[in-house]
């Protein structure tokens, strides 16, 4: 396998070893390793600094790290000065931590989640979810390499390029599309849960929310929405195994 | 009091300070003091890109920042004053009349540093140059998003 395809592979689990020191600093590290091969042999010293660089204190959207890491890797090859190459790891946190954030958790993801609950209360079976999650990392791969690649070819220029490519347009867009799918899904889904009978069960579902909104509200910072969640799909697995 | 908030956050622009502080606080500009960055347009097209549209940033460096903190200060517009150093913090802010609150956002782990908060990393000298600042009448408190609860500065080693 190529350098670049390792290099891929590891930016897949770049989040593996996290940590509030170094973000992931040190999954960057990791995957710039096979793309800073051919450095040891001809430029050892530069080999080691560009290692220690790499792995520095890192934050940007996961599925767009390798923007960061291709450009800066195509940097230490091109011989950019290394405090330049640290000034761009800093200026790239924040438009791909921004546009990444705009452009999957608060884009793509609420519009799949909202198709696929809009799928399932038409009709659809258990491989609507399949279907999804399967979709989703394609895509998502697929981001991965792009960027990869973007951030190989254009080095320092990066900035450049991400602003003339389709991740800029999309972020200032999804929004749109992002609401309208959840307005949709959240009605069909009601209808759906509660079709089996509009009397005991509509008791139950609006009893259930008022909990959920007090607890949420008044239950402190360590209950948060997923741990509500959790514990109410944990009740409704009960429910519907031993009720009577 | 239009500057809202003063922030030292070495990620500079991200979501934390726009969506988390700007957002909250009404922020319409932000102004990020670094020397760097003032002299650097590419840095410059970078942030502008963590903007979003209803809000305008301006990048200074320390001096420009010294000579426009009065009209900041007493202008109308509601200001965020961003900087990536603490140095750079102490110098805008020296010797200036009715000394405001600096709030520590993330400082993140560097040779030197050791860990104060999950957020805040910090050498003994860094420490000792916050506790001046707080000496001349600066409140310094850490507070990673709004909410968190602001942490004291004694808190911190």
């Amino acid at each position: 396998m190529t350098g670049e395809g390792r290099a891929l592979l590891r930016l897949m689990v770049i989040q593996g070893a996290w940590s509030y020191e170094r973000m992931i600093g040190v999954g960057m590290g990791f995957a710039a390793q096979p793309l800073l091969h051919d450095l040891e042999a001809a430029t050892p010293e530069r080999h080691r600094e560009a290692t220690a660089r790499s792995s520095e204190f890192f934050n940007c959207h996961p599925y767009l790290a390798g923007l960061a890491l291709g450009a800066s890797v195509r940097a230490e090859h091109d011989g950019v000065a290394g405090a330049q190459i640290q000034r761009l790891r800093t200026a790239l946190c924040s438009p791909l931590g921004a546009l990444g954030d705009q452009v999957f958790w608060a884009g793509l993801v609420p519009i799949l989640m909202s198709l696929a609950l809009a799928a399932i209360a038409l009709g659809g079976g258990g491989w609507v979810l399949a279907a999804v999650v399967v979709g989703f990392n394609l895509f998502r791969a697929a981001v991965t390499r792009w960027a990869l690649r973007t951030g190989l070819e254009s080095g320092m220029q990066v900035g450049r390029a991400v602003s003339a490519s389709w991740l800029p347009r999309a972020a200032a867009k999804v929004a749109v599309p992002a609401g309208l799918t959840a307005g949709l899904a959240i009605p069909l889904t009601a209808a759906w849960l509660l079709a089996p009978g509009l009397g005991g069960d509509l008791l139950i579902a609006s009893a259930s929310a008022g909990v959920a909104g007090v607890l949420l509200r008044f239950g402190g910072a360590r209950l948060t929405s997923l741990r509500v969640a959790l514990l109410f799909a944990v009740l409704i697995l009960l429910w519907t195994r031993f009720a009577p | 009091m239009p500057i809202r908030l003063f922030r030292i956050d070495d990620r500079l622009i991200h979501g934390q300070v726009v969506l988390g502080w700007a957002r909250a606080l009404g922020i319409v500009d932000i102004v990020l003091v670094d020397d760097g960055v003032a002299a650097s347009p590419w840095e410059q097209d970078l942030y502008r890109m963590a903007v979003p549209p209803e809000m305008q940033v301006e990048f200074v460096n320390t001096e420009q920042a010294r000579r426009k903190l009065p009209e900041w200060r007493d202008g109308t517009m509601d200001v965020l004053l961003l900087t990536g150093e603490i140095e750079t913090m102490v110098r805008v802010l020296a010797g200036v009349p009715d000394p405001p609150s600096v709030n520590l956002g993330g400082i993140h782990h560097r040779a030197g540093r050791t860990e104060r908060l999950p957020y805040v990393y910090l050498t003994d000298e860094e420490l000792a140059e916050l506790r001046r600042l707080e000496a001349s009448g600066v409140r310094v408190s850490a507070e990673d998003v709004p909410g968190a609860g602001a942490v004291g500065l004694k808190a911190l080693g």
